[in-house]
């Protein structure tokens, strides 16, 4: 159990230095170069300070990905020790688990992100709610710490596929939060006509919008699919499919929310501005159906 | 929306007069209408937090004692006892499934059209209404430049057809039309689970059974009798519960037909009905071993503790009784006008058994002795006291028996759900038309195409076969 919350710890703050080095990148000096497609920018290094803002942003994603190693690595002790205490593996089995998965998920997310399209600055949104994630689980009671075994009702094969799925969909919504938030705060820097360095580095707002579309149509299905899940675990485990528990309701209003966005940004052009408030509004109700259901409602799933 | 052709139909229809097929278009305009469905999607999301806040289907006086009598009178005539089943929330589901089911049968026609044939011949002020629209001129000959663009679009994975006209060449690719299908899919898989759900409401049904060890129930709905062989519980090396285990034999027509042991997350199916392990606890009529002293009424001395079993007579040895346990409950109570004795509640708040006594064949008695009151009652004419000092309860399992004929439709309806959004999200439908005009000792390529999303991966990739198609030929 030690060894595994030792990781869990190192984990917690590594993404901490990796935010405050994606946040430090922001503010930072760096060279006013065009971005090449790669990532990479391209160009001279005369400009010192600019050199030094680069291998300020490299420091940050790697300081990321070793964050995310070891992330894998507290998972995987813990599937370890779940698997000498209770009947499973599966590290995702109370609410200390789920929180430490979902940042995994969604520091995964985003190194793919980064890889693929090098916009460092969405690092310094998305890493930190990766970061607020494990931070919210490590402030959780030691008992809901520890690898206890399931109740009953939870030792079941379902758990490893519904589980990850859907926490899988929260790390995509959380992703588009943070998107979403980043959206606003650019928006408003260019309609102030802000020229700070800090808002360069932000994308452009069309790619911004456009990645939180991107990353709301990845959570929208696997978020169906999670739901599906945990209906048929229940009509394996409690007699019927649905039973409108608060838990399953509402992860239905989470799901009829980002419906009705999907529906509207399709037809009626919901982007930008609308779009992201709406991916923020979204992303709260995600919490509160990850967190706030299992704390303030009682219902079949308050087993944390 | 970027489909000229959408604007024209629209126009004449407005034209004609207020006929019935001006009034059908409109509320198939209506019912398919995505303000509708957004309407629906916030409207059933904002009544299903209701269930969630205030307890459903609990008893009046929870209701009264925790928000007050006229609240309560307003809950139930809003329905917010039971909001999932009330006929408006009941009828935003049906709204949900008239507004897919409209929406399908709508637009779904158009997406079979394109996928078996689609327009090639288009005219150039259509390309050039195209929201992605470029033209440029080339310097090779229309069928050269005509194979490059079909070599491109082919490898970019669109399906190309061609239409070699008199005066120039035009080229039509499509790619993605399943991200559109998907949609449709998920469109009907909504009414799918609902009637799923509505078959097994109708025809299914729910029950909680209290089974003790050893018994044999008739199921009526199944017309068969299930014997519970075993009930126990494993633990894990801490104490806490691993699992609830029945062992439950399935009689029917008089043959054992099948044995299962069920767990919580393994139930029994037979004849489509389930039986699940749903709870258990220690039953109220009925217990496996009672301890009781025979006590001396002279001295107050303890003279032998016997072990008793359920209604099986025990001669006590070194003394001339013979005792039977007979009867059990949990917590006394007795009916004075039927004189009968009976379990107030199914909690051990007042066990008590009752004996059959037989001392020396001269006194028979059949007294009630109390768990917590050890003097309430004595044997008159005995010289004996006897005190139940401590008892075994029989556990009995509780099995949630359930039938549900709709539960396939409804995996089909999810399923469905799941490939459909699956299909819409990582797929879009594009379109492109190209056509080539011969122009002096080069052509004019116009190039245009739409997309019904991701309108900026859609440019980009736009852009970038402009360019190879420009580029490649200089």
């Amino acid at each position: 159990m030690a060894r595994s919350l030792f990781l869990f710890d190192m984990t917690f703050w590594l993404y901490l230095a990796a935010l405050v080095l994606y946040v430090g990148y922001l503010f930072a000096k760096r060279p006013s170069l065009q971005l090449a497609p790669a990532g990479h920018p391209v160009g001279g290094f005369d400009d010192r300070d600019g050199a030094w803002a680069t291998q300020l942003g490299q420091v940050a994603t790697l300081v990321t990905i070793f964050g995310w190693i070891m992330n894998t690595l507290a998972l995987t002790t813990r599937a370890y020790e779940r698997m000498e205490h209770s009947g499973t593996f599966a590290p995702w089995s109370n609410q200390f688990e789920a929180m430490s998965y979902v940042s995994w998920a969604i520091i995964l997310g985003y190194v793919l992100l980064e890889l693929r399209y090098g916009i460092k600055a969405i690092g310094a949104f998305v890493v930190g709610i990766g970061f607020i994630a494990m931070g919210a689980a490590s402030l959780l009671p030691y008992r809901y710490q520890t690898a206890e075994p399931l109740v009953p009702a939870l030792n079941s094969y379902w758990i490893y596929i519904h589980v990850s799925v859907t926490l899988t969909s929260y790390a995509a919504f959380a992703m588009a939060g943070g998107l979403g938030v980043m959206y606003l705060l650019k928006e408003r820097a260019e309609k102030k006509g802000s020229r700070s360095r800090f808002f360069d580095a932000f994308p452009d707002l069309e790619t911004i919008d456009e990645l939180g579309y991107k990353a709301i149509m990845i959570g929208f299905p696997l978020l169906a699919f999670g739901v599906i899940l945990g209906a048929m675990w229940a009509n394996y485990a409690w007699g019927g499919y649905w039973s409108w528990d608060p838990k399953e309701t509402w992860s239905l209003i989470v799901w009829l929310i980002y419906g009705a966005y999907v529906h509207a940004r399709m037809t009626r052009g919901w982007e930008g501005r609308r779009a992201a408030i709406y991916a923020i509004f979204g992303f709260l109700m995600v919490i509160f159906c990850f967190w706030g259901v299992n704390f303030l409602l009682s219902g079949l799933h308050a087993y944390a | 929306m970027n489909n000229p052709e959408a604007f024209s139909e629209r126009e004449t229809s407005r034209s004609s007069g207020l006929g019935w097929e001006e009034f059908s278009r409109e509320v198939v305009e209506f019912f398919a209408s995505i303000k509708l469905a957004m309407f629906l999607f916030i409207a059933i999301a904002m009544t299903a937090t209701i269930g969630t806040v205030i307890q459903q289907g609990e008893r009046p006086e929870t209701y009264v004692q925790e928000y007050g009598e006229d609240v309560y009178r307003w809950f139930v005539r809003l329905g917010f006892v039971d909001v999932y089943h009330t006929w408006w929330f009941t009828s935003l589901l049906g709204l949900l499934c008239v507004n897919s089911l409209t929406c399908f049968y709508k637009r779904f026609p158009a997406v079979w059209r394109s996928m078996r044939q689609d327009r090639v011949s288009v005219a150039l002020s259509f390309i050039k209404g195209m929201k992605q629209h470029t033209e440029f001129k080339v310097m090779s000959s229309t069928e050269q430049i005509g194979e490059r663009i079909l070599r491109l679009f082919g490898e970019k994975g669109y399906r190309v057809l061609v239409k070699n006209d008199p005066g120039d060449l035009t080229i039509y690719a499509t790619k993605g039309i399943m991200g559109r299908v998907g949609a449709h899919v998920a469109h009907l898989s909504a009414t799918v689970i609902v009637l799923g759900g509505l078959l097994g409401s109708s025809y299914g049904f729910q029950e909680f059974g209290v089974c003790l060890e050893g018994q044999t129930y008739h199921i009526p709905r199944g017309n068969f009798d299930l014997r519970i062989d075993k009930f126990w519980i494993d633990y894990h090396e801490n104490g806490s519960v691993k699992s609830y285990n029945s062992t439950l034999t399935v009689v029917d027509e008089g043959a054992p037909k099948i044995t299962k042991t069920i767990t919580v997350n393994d139930p029994l199916v037979y004849k489509g009905i389930w039986f699940y392990q749903s709870s258990y606890g220690d039953a109220w009529d009925q217990i496996e071993v009672a301890r009781v002293n025979i006590k001396e009424k002279a001295t107050d001395k303890v003279l032998k503790t016997v072990d008793l079993e359920w209604k099986k007579e025990k001669a006590v040895e070194g003394l001339p009784i013979k005792i039977t346990m007979t009867d059990f409950v949990a917590d006394f109570a007795f009916n004075s006008n039927e004189k009968k004795v009976f379990s107030k509640s199914a909690e051990h708040s007042n066990p008590a058994v009752r004996l059959a006594v037989d001392e020396k064949s001269s006194i028979q008695a059949t007294p009630w002795i109390f768990y917590h009151y050890p003097d309430l009652f004595e044997v008159k004419d005995s010289s004996y006291q006897y005190e139940l000092i401590g008892y075994q309860p029989k556990k009995f399992t509780g099995l949630q028996i359930a039938k549900n004929p709709g539960v396939k439709i409804v995996w089909i309806g999810s399923t469905m759900l799941v490939v459909g959004m699956t299909l819409s999200s990582l797929i879009y439908h594009r379109r492109l038309w190209a056509k080539v005009i011969p122009h002096q000792d080069g052509a004019v390529v116009h190039l245009g195409g739409t997309t019904h999303k991701s309108q900026i991966d859609f440019q980009k990739e736009f852009k970038k076969l402009t360019e190879k198609i420009e580029t490649k030929q200089n």
